[in-house]
């Protein structure tokens, strides 16, 4: 009974985490056969719980979710951007699958027309009807056979590249897109090509792409550098003829 | 072409409003690897698990690597999260608060005792990228764990910024204060009471005011 006694006595401590580890074994094993113990032991850890909200109020810097989501696409490249719904009527379950199936008309569309432009190897900025920009890059060294574009949304919140002709680097090594800003670069997207020199990723920075006036994509350690430091293998100028 | 095409779709992103969902849909998407779903609960909940990294280890750039961290195991592991266990806000504060006295540790340093100012706990300018009504219920919970702290005398309030900020064991922080170790375990225990206490009395009165309200309006209608 004592040493019950003595256990409820080091709950508050087990709930903050700041007991010694034979202690946390004691109670630990005595929570696991009591029942009253372990209900006044969520109690205090419900409390404790409540301690984060005590952190005095701060804001993370807005390129902090760019840098997330970067590193989500690098590490998850196949990662889904739709949402599927398992539940809701059949005209919401339905208005997803019509919304897919005409970007997909549109993509097509698109799609011929970026492969029309490939062909005529005419290094213009592409303007689709509904203002999407595709911007060609070039490479660096002539002898490269890659090439690549960046598309962006005609309102510059949303932005992709697409390159073709890198192969793909070690695992100690990732490609990265710098955006250019009055001679700034900012990071745009950490990314890495598939075995037919293929590759693709979403384009993230603070701010609209629009501001942004050219792109350098260079070879930099897996997970991406704050500044370039590697060879420069594509790039070009954004902004429109 | 066909991945092209599918680099085409990537783009267009379909800009589906993930703010409707609540958190343990976004979880449930997110084990699907959907990003948008990733993104909604990083505008939710990054300021709250930014604020505790910031107050353990009280440095910006490390308090930032520690909720990108936490973002991303919320991105890897969503699946192992157990909604009968903890909700969404608790599962991201634990893995927060693990995560960044780990790093104290590693670093066999730690911020002054005083490095939460709970003066300062205060919210600060609205960021227009935060779910309003989320901000709101967040701003909520400060309040109420501010009142609650404003309880309790300062030396137990002392020693629990310790234990929960600083990640000291109870036998370090006697060390520290130079306080008996039973003074120390006194001190936390009677603190801890004392907020439990007071949460769940604060907690019983909002039940009762809702049944109250509910019972007019009922009446009300009648």
């Amino acid at each position: 009974m004592s040493d019950e006694m003595h256990v409820l006595d080091l709950l508050p401590a087990y709930a903050l985490n700041s007991l010694e580890t034979d202690e946390v074994r004691r109670v630990e094993e005595h929570l696991f056969g009591c029942l009253i113990c372990r209900n006044e032991s969520n109690a205090f850890q419900a409390a404790a719980d409540q301690l984060s909200f005590a952190a005095p109020d701060a804001v993370p810097s807005p390129e902090l979710k760019v840098r997330l989501m970067q590193r989500v696409q690098a590490t998850h490249p196949q990662s889904r951007t739709s949402v599927q719904t398992p539940s809701g009527s059949w005209l919401e379950r339905l208005l997803p699958a019509w919304s897919l199936a005409s970007l997909f008309f549109i993509f097509v569309l698109a799609g011929f027309n970026l492969l029309l432009w490939q062909r005529l190897n005419h290094l213009e900025t592409v303007t689709s009807p509904g203002r999407m920009r595709a911007v060609p890059l070039s490479a660096s060294e002539p002898t490269s056979r890659a090439t690549g574009f960046v598309l962006i949304s005609s309102d510059g919140d949303s932005g992709a590249l697409i390159v073709d002709g890198l192969p793909p680097l070690g695992e100690s090594q990732q490609y990265q897109l710098w955006l250019i800003r009055n001679g700034q670069r900012t990071s745009g997207a950490i990314f890495s090509t598939d075995e037919k020199n293929y590759g693709g990723t979403r384009i993230r920075v603070p701010g609209s792409l629009l501001e942004y006036t050219a792109v350098d994509i260079t070879i930099e350690p897996s997970g991406g550098s704050s500044q370039p430091t590697g060879a420069r293998v594509l790039g070009g100028p954004l902004s429109t003829p | 072409m066909d991945s092209k095409l599918f680099w085409f779709i990537h783009f267009m992103k379909s800009r589906t409003d993930y703010a409707r969902y609540d958190d343990e849909k976004l979880i449930s998407l997110i084990t699907q690897m959907q990003e948008g779903a990733l993104a909604q609960l990083y505008d939710r909940y990054s300021r709250l698990v930014f604020s505790l990294a910031l107050a353990i280890v009280n440095d910006r750039a490390t308090a930032e690597e520690i909720s990108l961290d936490v973002f991303m195991r919320v991105w890897q592991k969503a699946g192992t999260y157990r909604s009968d266990q903890a909700k969404v806000s608790t599962w991201l504060t634990h893995i927060a608060r693990n995560h960044a006295i780990d790093v104290l540790r590693r670093r066999a340093a730690r911020p002054d005792q005083q490095a939460v100012n709970w003066e300062d706990a205060l919210p600060t300018d609205e960021s227009p990228k935060y779910d309003p009504q989320e901000s709101a219920e967040l701003s909520l919970q400060r309040e109420r764990i501010q009142a609650a702290l404003a309880q309790l005398p300062e030396e137990q309030k002392q020693a629990l910024v310790m234990a929960y900020f600083n990640g000291y064991t109870q036998r370090q922080i006697s060390e520290v204060l130079k306080q008996p170790l039973g003074t120390v375990k006194t001190r936390l225990r009677l603190a801890l009471q004392k907020l439990r206490d007071f949460l769940r009395d604060e907690r019983d009165a909002e039940k009762k005011s809702v049944e109250a309200r509910s019972a007019y309006n009922i009446t009300k209608k009648e």
